[in-house]
């Protein structure tokens, strides 16, 4: 379509303005906003911005005066092509009519460039995704910013926005595993195309609108309302009497309801089936007796991933582990002692994880080379700590990450490590809070682990584990104490940390726990 | 005698509970303390009240409304004894009803007074004067409730009555002193209004109806006063009544402190009532007493004793006879292993006054102290042409509904035949209807209902049509 480009109002008291200069030619391409004329009225000059992208056709030339709201000239759209050179205006004087009128050159259609659309990067650790669901099918018209896809990593589900608006051209599969920066798919810009496919394009978009309409005006009857899923009386006897929940069924009534034939053919969940016992026979040799059933489940995409990522840690890294013990009594002491005013005055309570927390960044400050990573050829050392802490949650084991945790206090840890558990369990943790840790602490002593080998957490480069607390008799000045024992466990990676380090590391982490003044004194 | 159960009392919740465990295939005893079956509701409450309700409404439109409509009547007069008469007829009717009904489904029926010898035994002692014992798996007691006495105002069933002689007066008073704004004082008080009376409400609480949403009370104080004469004081506290031969007198305290004094030749004391469990034997089944004589059970209506349960009047909630019908039916489909449900907040209440007033689920008082957001639309009859061509124009429908969801909360009407008009809004609040749900229903003209429908409308959009 084209559009008018009327003369503005510009000032209070003037009617008419006079065009100075047009900046662009007639059957120039323009842009929105770009400064195509001066236009001189009698107390200043004017630019006058293009009021829409596309083809100029003038129509007031130079030097004429125009009244305010006058039109100035003619703005052929994006998508409309030339098909006629505009009119040319009557010339008011006579000399201009002996002019030979000149032809406009045809407009050149501008086609935009095809986007590539690939993997954005989505988290430290990630190498790839998998297509879980596209959403839009191939050949769709799509919206710059729409979600056109599903994308599975192993840690998170992503949506995908498109970077265009335009014709998508699926590339990737769904199922399809694909690298960072990967090609996904191809969006062809519709907006500067041609008028067919802009045609159609929005020939499908009001379709949509209306299909929207449609569905919209269907609501009320198929909807998810305050009464979905509410029994009619008879309903809810029928039900309560089969122990059905009714969350359970599908109410096939009004907005969801459900009604007496619903609950009539709803199913209770299969209860387990006692197993028939099998028929004893006569036989020379008695067969084996018990189940021999197996299955099989596919793999979960997280489940593949940590399976990969462990053994590619064990290979790739020269991993280690030491042992040290700690005598917990000291900080058993000062828990009971303090440990109902710090929940006063904190309103948290304190646990292990804090002190732990605490004497590891003390340690890392002091060995730094365990709080380094390996990049390429170099060493990434860091200036701060920032704790990752393993926590199991239902879909498996997390490592949510408390940053700077040695500008922290006992009680800002306490406060933190609630707060990323609880979101852990919820499964509401980011990408960004699970990655960028630059140790990793593990407690295997919560399901009763007395010792174990922990995994480095890559690209970390060690992982201290925790373990149960056992009344254990050892030796104190000579004489023979029961002590609430736990042992520790430091596994790193030997590229960068050599025994010196981690054995020293390990050593101050005992020494700050066994005699928690020195977390306080800082020495 | 075994049985599976055994229903101690007979009116509608102890009938009701009988009929269904009989229907389900038990053996039923049921026992009533008089020689007549119905108990309180049919004897002496609901169906005579709304006998003689019926009748003098008949009375009072002859007398005053017939000539508007045309009907010239001369001579007009009350034949008290007539219409007393009928009533009697009318009860008696229902009680032969439920005798049949006890037959038709084969439950042995005692009469006399019943009480536990321990949890399976009941003796039964006769109104002919024999005592026998029964054995039962099951006990349900329905003895249902009576009048409250107050200490100070002592009956003396002649002239200081309570509803059970209100039914049986022999002449039309000339002024009667109502005790209690309730809906039975109000019930009887207008009967005999409409006969004659002048009428003088005496109540404790600062509104007639209090348990009811407050514009019902407000509506009917209004009209009572409009149509009846009624005449209403609130805050007072009554302190005493004297018989004084054709006189009595009722003293009581104004808000101010100070005494006043009503004269009347009759005094209805109607201050609530009490549920019933004397001679019952209680303490022998080891069953459990709560609160205000009330017998405490569980959400099943079992008592503490395993197989013994208690409904209707003796139990928490409504004093209604359908209340008690309903728990009559649960107790029996559960004793067969069922799982039926009572929603209590679905048990309408109503007034039968002329006009009627019924409500259902939430008031909007609750609401407001719940701080739930609500929209309220209201319709009032003076907009109805059913109502303006039977010449009921007073009164409203209000419906209440959820801000945001639309669902409907509570229903409250007055009006003509509000009684039964609220049946509609419990079927649509028990499937959790939305107030634009019945806006957009069919609801036949001219009929009282289309209030409901309007009042719906004015709730969803503020768009009723007809106003």
């Amino acid at each position: 379509m084209s559009l008018e480009v009327k003369v503005p109002a510009v000032g209070e008291s003037i009617t008419e303005v006079t065009i100075a200069k047009w900046l662009k030619n007639d059957g120039d391409r323009v842009e929105m906003d770009e400064v195509i004329a001066e236009l001189e009225s009698d107390k200043a000059t004017f630019e006058l911005p293009a009021e829409a992208a596309g083809i100029l056709r003038i129509v007031a030339q130079e030097g004429d005066t125009i009244e305010v709201g006058g039109v100035i000239c003619n703005i052929e759209q994006d998508g409309a092509a030339a098909s006629a050179p505009a009119p040319v205006k009557e010339a008011a004087a006579p000399a201009q009519a002996a002019s030979p009128v000149q032809q406009a050159a045809p407009a050149t259609e501008v086609a935009g460039q095809a986007v590539e659309m690939k993997v954005p990067t989505v988290g430290e650790s990630i190498t790839e995704v998998t297509i879980a669901n596209w959403l839009k099918k191939d050949g769709d018209f799509v919206q710059m910013d729409e979600v056109i896809a599903e994308l599975e990593s192993d840690k998170a589900t992503f949506e995908l926005p498109a970077e265009a608006t335009g014709t998508l051209q699926i590339v990737a599969q769904q199922g399809d595993s694909v690298e960072i920066g990967g090609l996904l798919c191809i969006i062809t810009p519709g907006a500067t195309g041609n008028v067919q496919a802009n045609a159609a394009a929005n020939a499908k978009q009001e379709a949509a609108t209306q299909q929207v309409a449609a569905q919209a005006a269907a609501a009320p009857s198929g909807a998810q309302t305050y009464a979905s899923g509410t029994p009619s009386p008879a309903a809810g006897k029928i039900l309560a009497e089969r122990g059905i929940n009714a969350a359970d069924v599908q109410g096939t009534g009004r907005d969801g309801r459900i009604t007496k034939e619903d609950a009539m053919g709803a199913q209770a969940r299969p209860a387990a089936q006692p197993a028939a016992p099998a028929a004893k026979q006569e036989a020379a040799a008695p067969a084996a007796t018990g189940e021999r059933n197996s299955r099989r489940e596919k793999m979960s995409n997280l489940r593949k991933t940590v399976a990969r990522r462990l053994v590619q840690v064990k290979n790739e890294t020269a991993m280690l582990t030491t042992f040290n013990e700690v005598d917990m009594k000291p900080i058993m002491d000062i828990r009971a002692k303090y440990k109902d005013k710090f929940k006063e005055k904190h309103e948290v309570g304190l646990g292990f994880m804090s002190f732990f927390t605490k004497a590891v960044t003390v340690a890392l400050q002091e060995w730094p080379a365990v709080n380094a990573q390996i990049d390429g050829n170099e060493i990434v050392y860091n200036d701060f700590c920032d704790i990752s802490i393993a926590v199991s949650a239902p879909k498996g084991l997390v490592v949510p990450v408390i940053r700077n945790a040695e500008q922290l206090s006992l009680d800002g840890i306490e406060k933190e490590v609630i707060r990323l558990a609880k979101k852990a369990r919820e499964n509401k943790l980011s990408i960004e809070e699970m990655t960028g840790g630059t140790f990793t602490i593990t407690n295997g002593g919560v399901f009763g682990s007395m010792m174990s080998t922990p995994i480095i957490n890559a690209p970390q480069s060690a992982i201290l584990g925790m373990h149960n607390i056992v009344q254990r008799p050892v030796a104190i000045n000579g004489q023979v104490e029961i002590r609430p024992m736990m042992y520790l466990a430091l596994s790193y990676d030997h590229r960068i940390i050599d025994g010196r380090e981690s054995v020293s590391f390990l050593v101050r982490v005992k020494e700050l726990l066994e005699d928690p003044m020195r977390l306080l004194l800082g020495v | 005698m075994k049985y599976d159960v055994t229903v101690i009392g007979s009116g509608p919740g102890g009938y009701v509970a009988a009929i269904r465990c009989a229907q389900l295939g038990l053996k039923t005893a049921i026992i009533e303390k008089y020689n007549v079956l119905g108990g309180t509701c049919l004897n002496v409450g609901c169906i005579p009240s709304k006998a003689l309700l019926d009748s003098s409404e008949h009375f009072h439109n002859a007398a005053h409304t017939f000539k508007t409509h045309g009907i010239d009547l001369e001579n007009l007069q009350v034949n008290m004894q007539q219409m007393i008469k009928r009533k009697g007829e009318v009860v008696k009717s229902n009680n032969d009803g439920i005798a049949f009904l006890m037959k038709k489904n084969k439950i042995d029926t005692y009469y006399g007074l019943g009480s536990f010898v321990n949890k399976n035994t009941i003796k039964i002692a006769g109104i002919d004067g024999n005592e026998q014992q029964i054995e039962t798996d099951k006990t349900i007691i329905a003895t249902g409730s009576k009048p409250v006495a107050l200490p100070f105002l002592p009956l003396d069933k002649k002239r200081i009555i309570t509803s059970t002689e209100a039914l049986t007066l022999t002449e039309v008073p000339k002024h009667m002193i109502v005790i209690g704004g309730g809906v039975i004082g109000l019930e009887l008080g207008s009967v005999y209004a409409r006969l004659g009376a002048k009428v003088t409400v005496v109540e404790y609480m600062d509104a007639i109806i209090p348990t009811m949403d407050r514009a019902l009370g407000k509506e009917l104080q209004r009209v009572l006063k409009k149509t009846l004469g009624f005449e209403f004081f609130f805050n007072h506290k009554v302190t005493g009544a004297t018989n004084e031969g054709e006189i009595v007198k009722v003293t009581a305290e104004n808000p101010k402190g100070e005494t006043v004094t009503f004269e009347g030749d009759y005094v209805l004391v109607s201050v609530g009532r009490k549920p019933y469990t004397e001679g019952l034997g209680l303490e022998n089944a080891g069953v459990q007493m709560g609160e205000r004589g009330m017998i405490t059970v569980n959400d099943h209506l079992e008592t503490n004793v395993p197989g013994i349960y208690a409904i209707g009047d003796v139990v928490r909630g409504a004093m209604l006879a359908h209340k008690a019908e309903e728990e009559g039916v649960l107790v029996a489909e559960q004793i067969v292993g069922q799982k039926p449900h009572i929603n209590y907040n679905l048990i309408p209440g109503v007034v039968y006054t002329w006009p009627e007033v019924a409500g259902v689920g939430y008031t909007e008082e609750q609401l407001k102290e719940q701080g739930r957001a609500y929209k309220a639309g209201s319709f009032p009859f003076k907009a109805s042409g059913r109502a303006k061509a039977s010449m009921d124009t007073d009164g409203f429908v209000k419906v209440l509904a959820d801000e945001n969801t639309d669902e409907i909360l509570g229903v409250h009407m007055i009006g003509p035949r509000a009684a039964d008009m609220i049946a509609e809004a419990v079927v649509a609040m028990e499937f959790r209807a939305s107030a634009e749900d019945i806006s957009r229903m069919s609801h036949a003209h001219p009929t009282y209902t289309e209030a409901m429908k309007e009042a719906c409308l004015a709730a969803t959009e503020n768009r009723a049509l007809h106003i």
